[in-house]
């Protein structure tokens, strides 16, 4: 954690000394980690995104053209299915089913202000900002009747359900029209892997500068141990389970035999 | 302290995993009844994925059968011979079950089978043992009343094989108890249980077995319908989380002590009653779950 606060620290100083001076219309950013820990008390990782743009030095500036951050925070594509609930003969079964095959399993969208504000619906698309403009595809045709659209928005508001997908507006605090931060809620559930962030400065309604950044999220310690004890030695991970549990019956029953 | 789950890949809190494993032990030391039943479906409303809670389950249900095999083993109360022929059918009947959970899985009906077989399963032996406790109690208000025959034969004890079971006192074809163990093994394999609550009393009413071995007896098939779930599960869909097993055992190993002890103050068709009813509103309750409009119809998971 100290390490954290004092990676933060540092980087602030730099972002505000390179703000004051800067001449190129250049945003940074970066995250208080570079890389996310899935150990055994792992329940969640907040994150800290912080950086500087440029302020605008235009003399002719007026209040129209403040700042404006949107955050696009997207992780590991993971093979998907969408299902849709229908009733037959009174109990709701899963009756439709759509594979998604190209869909981030994480993708968390931050802004200083509502994006429909900051961002035409034009620019959003050639951006790739939002669910909607993630060219998410069906992995089968879709029957007939059947609406991507639709399947899309369902998608959205189950796996903003899960904490994995979210749009946050005014999420991202700009101070002094200059340095900016914003949180990050990793949540429990989340995937390992690598996670892209990517930072665009937008000013009247146009994309000014972008920045990248990654993030690697991975299991380590204990919980890694076992999960590639699980999967690549499957059968002795099975053996070993069996003979833990037979172990521990017959100590269970032992120690309460002799009280 | 959370405890992040490393098969399951979920979080939870140590002291709930503990708690559950305890009160569930509870019951089940106070009931004689493996817990499975209830712990399973707990298990998934805890956001624990249906898959890992079966496979899991499974594994602790291999080291509460084998304490509890020990006990009635000292007692001479388990029939070797026909836990084997049990054992045989468990073994098959589930290696089947886990076949099928795969395939059910994969077109995404595992929840709904899950659920529907609990739904049926539950209300059956939970009215039938309702009505059987409610039976006993009022017999023993009326002092007196005659006790029926043990068992009496029908066709399907005279099936081919017929093998002599010396312990249990009883000649009958092995095909019987055979297909019975597979059939609750394949149950056993897609509702993550022991299956003790079928087979106890299908060996007690179909079998004919004195009810004195039948316990150490089911018990003892069970360590290996379970522990051969436990093995496939492993080998082919990765879902038996070992750290979640060992928490749950450790809570239900304390919990089933205490629950013995209350166990014994209470009179044995008040705990069937008791427990008449606990199953039987397990049973409502996930039944009117699956009739109830659901808040989304979607739904989304991430698969292999």
């Amino acid at each position: 954690m100290m390490k954290q606060l004092w990676k933060i620290l540092c980087v602030m100083g730099v972002l505000a000394a390179s703000a004051q001076n800067a001449n190129a219309n250049q945003v940074v950013a970066d995250l208080s980690l570079d890389e996310v820990a899935i150990t055994t008390d792992f329940n969640g990782q907040n994150l800290l995104l912080f950086g500087a743009v440029a302020a605008n030095t235009d003399m002719q500036s007026t209040s129209e053209n403040e700042n404006d951050i949107i955050v696009v925070f997207t992780g590991p594509v993971q093979p998907l299915a969408s299902r849709r609930k229908e009733r037959v003969s009174g109990i709701w079964i899963n009756r439709e089913t759509v594979n998604w095959k190209n869909a981030p399993s994480f993708y968390h969208i931050l802004s200083s202000r509502p994006v429909a504000d900051i961002a035409s619906d034009q620019l959003q698309a050639d951006l790739k900002i939002g669910y909607r403009h993630l060219g998410l595809r069906a992995a089968e045709p879709l029957a007939d009747g059947q609406n991507v659209r639709d399947w899309q928005d369902a998608l959205y508001r189950n796996m903003t359900g899960k904490g994995l997908w979210r749009t946050e507006e005014d999420a991202v605090k700009i101070m002094r029209n200059a340095l900016f931060r914003a949180s990050v809620d990793l949540p429990a559930n989340i995937v390992p892997g690598d996670y892209q962030v990517r930072i665009l400065n937008l000013r009247d309604g146009r994309l000014v500068s972008e920045d990248m950044r990654e993030i690697t999220v991975q299991k380590t310690g204990i919980s890694a141990f076992i999960y590639r004890f699980a999967h690549d030695y499957a059968i002795f991970y099975g053996l070993f389970a069996v003979f833990f549990a037979v172990a521990s019956g017959w100590l269970a029953s032992a120690a309460f035999r002799r009280s | 302290m959370y405890i992040y789950l490393p098969i399951a890949e979920v979080s939870l809190h140590i002291a709930i995993i503990i708690g559950l494993g305890g009160g569930v032990g509870f019951l089940s030391g106070m009931f004689g009844v493996g817990g499975g039943f209830l712990m399973t479906p707990l298990l998934i409303f805890l956001g624990v994925p249906a898959p890992v809670a079966v496979s899991t389950e499974a594994n602790q249900i291999v080291a509460s059968s084998v304490s509890g095999v020990l006990a009635h083993w000292r007692r001479n109360n388990v029939d070797f011979l026909m836990g084997f022929i049990l054992l045989c059918g468990g073994i098959v009947g589930s290696s089947f079950g886990v076949f099928l959970f795969s395939v059910l899985r994969d077109i995404g009906q595992i929840d709904l089978v899950i659920k529907l077989s609990y739904v049926v399963f539950l209300g059956i032996i939970g009215s039938l043992m309702l009505m059987e406790s409610v039976r006993a109690i009022l017999r023993t208000r009326q002092p007196g009343a005659r006790r029926g025959k043990l068992h009496q034969h029908n066709w399907l004890h005279g099936l081919p094989f017929k093998v002599r079971f010396r312990k249990s006192k009883l000649y009958i074809s092995a095909l019987l108890p055979f297909m019975i163990a597979a059939f609750v093994g394949v149950l056993s394999a897609i509702m993550g249980v022991g299956g003790g609550f079928i087979l106890v009393p299908a060996m007690i009413y179909i079998l004919g077995m004195p009810t004195a071995v039948v316990i150490g007896t089911s018990l003892f098939q069970i360590i290996f319908v379970t522990a051969n779930i436990t093995l496939l599960q492993s080998v082919q869909t990765q879902t038996v989380d070992f750290v979640l097993a060992g928490l749950l055992l450790f809570g239900a190993v304390i919990g089933a002590q205490f629950g013995a002890r209350v166990g014994v103050l209470l009179k044995g068709e008040q705990l069937r009653g008791l427990l008449a009813l606990m199953v039987l509103g397990l049973s409502i309750k996930l039944g009117i779950d699956l009739i109830i409009t659901p808040d989304d119809l979607f739904s989304a998971e991430f698969i292999r």
